[in-house]
């Protein structure tokens, strides 16, 4: 591990060239579980996630005309379930 | 009420009404009835509620508000119960099969590749350490979703032939490429820009045999990138400057792999045409990678990114 951070190092050195040097503080192996945590979603906080979507509409068409049902779509320019 | 009174499904915009055979069709046959038709390629995007033979019963366009999309759903159905009882009855409604797909507009996941789940949520700093951020945009503290996908040929290429313990390598260059230019973007408020080529001012990515027994071999990511739309990042309007740490699992009875943990976070800066509402200045941005198992519908969802196909897989190199 110690050769691959002495290359990090040397990468960041030879490879950022006249750039700024970076700022940020590598992560460490002991916040990686926290971090995780902090940045994923909770089981509860988007609540939407627990509709069983589909995302075919013809799978949805076939289904409702079956189940006699109306059809909920929720199209957005970025998928609903895929980005934002 | 959404899952007991409808058949939620969920699309891009961007594909459906651009997508030229009988779902495409459909669509825009359902959304021409409403306000949104789309004139000059514009966006339909919205809450539809419709019967399977494509009446429009109910339009508006506030998908991320949730009183909004309740109200949709309340109206949608006085206005299904206003139909006849018989064109309402399981049945009444035959649904053929699709003549024909689209393939320039339907993206599949690779098969045999590798489907990784991405979050993205803006950090602040407090007490020394990084905490969730809050921003004033509506929705904008919460996690962002994308997905990552690698072939089957990429992800066999995270695996050396003769891992040892302690040998590094660089990250192959089509994953680097595709994690920095698409999936370390800030999509926490709307449709992200992507990174182009020259935008990576620096970055190096290095994996590390960890541990390499008969039946596992375990390597651990260590990175940094500098992404920035100036050469001189003082003067970008937009970058992210950042570290990566991961973990990858490869099972070699299974021949899978069988954990992809990446971490990544650092200060973002800047906003494109569709996430307005950046925090000023440089602020904490979190990414985190992990392996999806594929089968939910949510999973196969493509990655934002793969709507340039070509340029999502580096073939436009």
């Amino acid at each position: 591990m110690r050769s691959v951070s002495r290359l990090l190092i040397l990468g960041a050195a030879v490879l950022t060239g006249g750039q700024r040097a970076s700022a940020v503080e590598p992560i460490r192996p002991e916040q990686f579980s926290r971090l995780q945590a902090l940045i994923k979603p909770d089981p509860n906080e988007d609540k939407w996630t627990q509709i069983p979507w589909l995302t075919d509409l013809w799978q949805a068409r076939k289904i409702a005309a079956e189940q006699g049902k109306p059809i909920l779509l929720w199209e957005m320019d970025g998928h609903p379930l895929g980005c934002t | 009420m959404a899952t007991e009174e409808y058949v939620p499904v969920t699309a891009d915009d961007w594909y459906q009404r651009r997508r030229d055979d009988a779902e495409g069709r459909f669509f825009r046959r359902v959304a021409d009835q409403g306000p949104r038709k789309g004139e000059g390629g514009s966006t339909r995007q919205g809450i539809y509620c419709l019967t399977a033979d494509g009446q429009l019963l109910v339009y508006k366009n506030a998908g991320q508000n949730p009183e909004v999309m309740r109200e949709a759903l309340r109206q949608g159905l006085r206005e299904w119960r206003k139909l006849p009882p018989q064109r309402r009855q399981p049945g009444a409604v035959q649904v053929g099969e699709p003549d024909q797909i689209d393939p320039r507009y339907t993206r599949t996941p690779p098969r045999g590749g590798l489907i990784v789940n991405v979050f993205t949520r803006i950090l602040d700093h407090q007490d020394g350490e990084l905490c969730r951020g809050t921003c004033r945009t509506l929705g904008g503290n919460q996690a962002a979703r994308d997905h990552l996908w690698l072939t089957e040929a990429e992800w066999q290429s995270l695996v050396p032939a003769d891992p040892r313990p302690g040998n590094g390598f660089p990250l192959p260059a089509a994953i680097a490429e595709r994690l920095l230019r698409f999936h370390l973007v800030d999509n926490t408020r709307g449709e992200p820009p992507m990174w182009r080529r020259e935008d990576i001012r620096s970055q190096l990515m290095m994996l590390t045999v960890e541990e390499a027994t008969a039946a596992v071999v375990r390597l651990r990511l260590d990175g940094f990138a500098l992404l920035a739309t100036h050469p001189d990042d003082a003067q970008a309007d937009r970058g992210f400057d950042v570290r990566l740490l991961g973990y990858i699992g490869y099972d070699r009875t299974r021949k899978m792999i069988n954990r992809f943990e990446v971490v990544a976070v650092g200060d973002h800066w800047g906003e494109g045409p569709f996430t307005r509402g950046a925090r000023p200045g440089r602020t904490p941005l979190g990414i985190a990678f992990e392996l999806a198992d594929g089968k939910s519908a949510a999973d196969r969802v493509p990655p934002q990114a793969a709507r340039d196909l070509r340029s999502y897989f580096g073939h436009d190199r």
